[in-house]
């Protein structure tokens, strides 16, 4: 008989982290950049803020609007009333599917994602995050990601936003 | 189906299947308000890469856990106790059974002396009233299982109890723990689970759950199951050898004990042989005797067995011999594979006549028990 305390996984939790924390980011660099993305956050109410991330301990992104512009709130879920929560179940299923070794979809059906909020609103910040990863991710990995890649963008649209949404997320503007 | 008489199914747990589900067990326990879990199982059985996969899966959850690996085949009620005052002791809240057969019985009891606080759980029998719901009890399956973990039955040490309670609230099947090591034990959970599942389909009293839950085992076993033997590593076909077991489990709860069931537990009870061994045996008998009481319902095993076209295609007159036909030649392939590993009559299995002697004394008991001797007696 032996009592056992669960160990940490710093390495998946460091990559989460990361790449939740330039998603953020860069979900606010389309909101200026892309007028798709700019469209889904003008029907969502004016104080509107989502949180992305896993249980039982985070990591967290948070995004909401202030004054109609799109912010990155940063990784602390507590920092005020969230409309939509989207929940990963563990920090292996966050690394799953932020390593796109599942899409969105797949991890869906495997019962790894949980909404907390109205649904509509869920299908919002879905859309945008689908926007957003094709914006960031190179086309062999964005399919993998996202449940149908967007071969009727233009290719103005694709590679300028692309431009666009890199520069603002780096910078932070 | 003869839905005016009316009918009950009871399946209590929620079933989480597929790859990496295992790490969902640290949200899925805070569901059933469970934050320190005591996992009961065996060191010898289940092994010790399954017990690190298992605690491995807690990473960054900042749980505490027990880990009780001492189960042995002749656990008894002497083991339940001391588990009991670990549990009680350690303030642990809910527990994780790893493994099957004996581990998850010695769990279940366990759960029952500690959820309805059992003065001694040496006292317990199989006249113990269970009332209410009891602890969370979260199964985790590995290949070696008896196909009985879900059900409501619990045999310790000859003592059989009895309780929909006993049922788990959750089943995790993860890909990582349901391969086998050797092609025996695979045949042997999925041959049990095939024989339940069987009988429970050609029921006459069968309702659309169990149609339903029946249905799916069998054709998960007659798909693939072979393959599963074949290559111990083909992680699809071992979840879904275990996700039959699971379901024949939750389908032998809710049917009346039938006849392949009580053989394969009598011998099981009596020699600690797999239930699998004797299912497998005693199927072709059987089935021949079935047909000749009712052979419609057997030809309604040709759907799940012969796939959705192939029934299609069949005249209904036909569907009899065509599903025994596919039925032997599918047994034949089972066995094909084992190369002799597993018996396929009472001699080759080689159980002395004196323990014939004890387990015919058991069948003789039994209300129909001259029938299930004559079924021995083909086999032997």
């Amino acid at each position: 008989m032996q009592e056992i305390h669960a160990g940490e996984k710093p390495l998946k939790r460091i990559y989460v982290s990361v790449f939740l924390w330039f998603t953020g980011r860069a979900i606010q660099a389309a909101a200026k950049t892309d007028k798709e993305v700019k469209k889904e956050f003008d029907a969502l109410p004016d104080d509107f803020t989502f949180a992305l991330g896993c249980l039982p301990n985070g990591p967290w992104m948070v995004v909401g609007k202030e004054n109609g512009r799109v912010k990155y709130l940063g990784s602390n879920p507590n920092i005020r009333r969230l409309h939509i929560r989207l929940v990963i179940k563990s920090l292996d299923a966050a690394f799953l599917i932020l390593s796109f070794q599942e899409s969105t979809a797949l991890a869906t059906t495997r019962n790894r994602l949980m909404t907390d909020g109205e649904v509509p609103y869920a299908l919002s910040v879905i859309r945008i995050l689908d926007i957003v990863e094709v914006y960031l991710l190179p086309k062999i990995i964005a399919s993998l990601a996202v449940k149908r890649y967007p071969s009727w963008w233009s290719m103005g649209r694709k590679f300028g936003g692309r431009i666009g949404v890199y520069t603002r997320t780096v910078l932070g503007i | 189906m003869n839905l005016s008489a009316g009918y009950t199914f009871t399946c209590p747990f929620k079933t989480n299947s597929g790859n990496k589900a295992l790490e969902h067990l640290p949200v899925e326990l805070s569901s059933l308000n469970a934050f320190k879990p005591l996992i009961i199982t065996s060191l010898n059985l289940t092994g010790r890469r399954a017990i690190r996969t298992l605690i491995n899966a807690f990473g960054d959850s900042g749980m505490t856990m027990g880990v009780f690996d001492e189960i042995t085949c002749n656990a008894d009620l002497n083991v339940i106790e001391q588990i009991k005052d670990i549990f009680v002791k350690g303030q642990y809240d809910s527990i994780i059974a790893l493994g099957g057969g004996v581990v998850v019985d010695a769990a279940k009891i366990v759960n029952l002396a500690v959820s309805q606080k059992t003065a001694d759980a040496r006292q317990l029998s199989g006249e113990t009233d269970i009332c209410g719901p009891l602890g969370p009890l979260v199964m985790v399956p590995t290949a070696a299982v008896t196909g009985m973990e879900t059900s409501k039955y619990a045999v310790l040490n000859k003592k059989t109890f009895v309780s929909i309670s006993l049922m788990p609230n959750l089943v995790i099947l993860d890909p990582r723990l349901t391969r086998a090591k050797d092609s025996k034990t695979t045949a042997e959970a999925g041959i049990a689970a095939f024989g339940r599942s069987l009988e429970a389909y050609i029921a006459p009293d069968k309702n659309p759950f169990m149609d339903a839950y029946a249905f799916a085992a069998l054709r998960f076993i007659r798909e693939n199951l072979v393959l599963a033997e074949n290559k111990s590593c083909n992680k699809k076909a071992s979840l879904a050898v275990a996700n039959a077991a699971v379901m024949s489990g939750c389908v032998i709860s809710n049917t009346g004990q039938s006849v392949l069931h009580r053989l394969g537990q009598v011998f099981q009870n009596i020699i600690q042989v797999h239930p699998g061994v004797i299912i497998g045996m005693c199927l072709r008998p059987f089935l021949d005797d079935y047909v000749k009481k009712d052979s419609h319902l057997v030809s309604a095993l040709f759907h799940p067995l012969a796939g959705d076209d192939k029934y299609a295609a069949t005249p209904e007159a036909k569907r009899t011999d065509e599903v025994l036909k596919d039925l032997y030649i599918f047994l034949d392939e089972i066995y094909g594979v084992l190369k002799g590993k597993m018996p396929r009559t009472i001699n080759e299995a080689g159980i002395p006549r004196y323990l014939m002697d004890d387990i015919f004394e058991v069948i003789n008991k039994e209300p129909d028990g001259a029938y299930l001797r004559t079924i021995i007696e083909r086999v032997s």
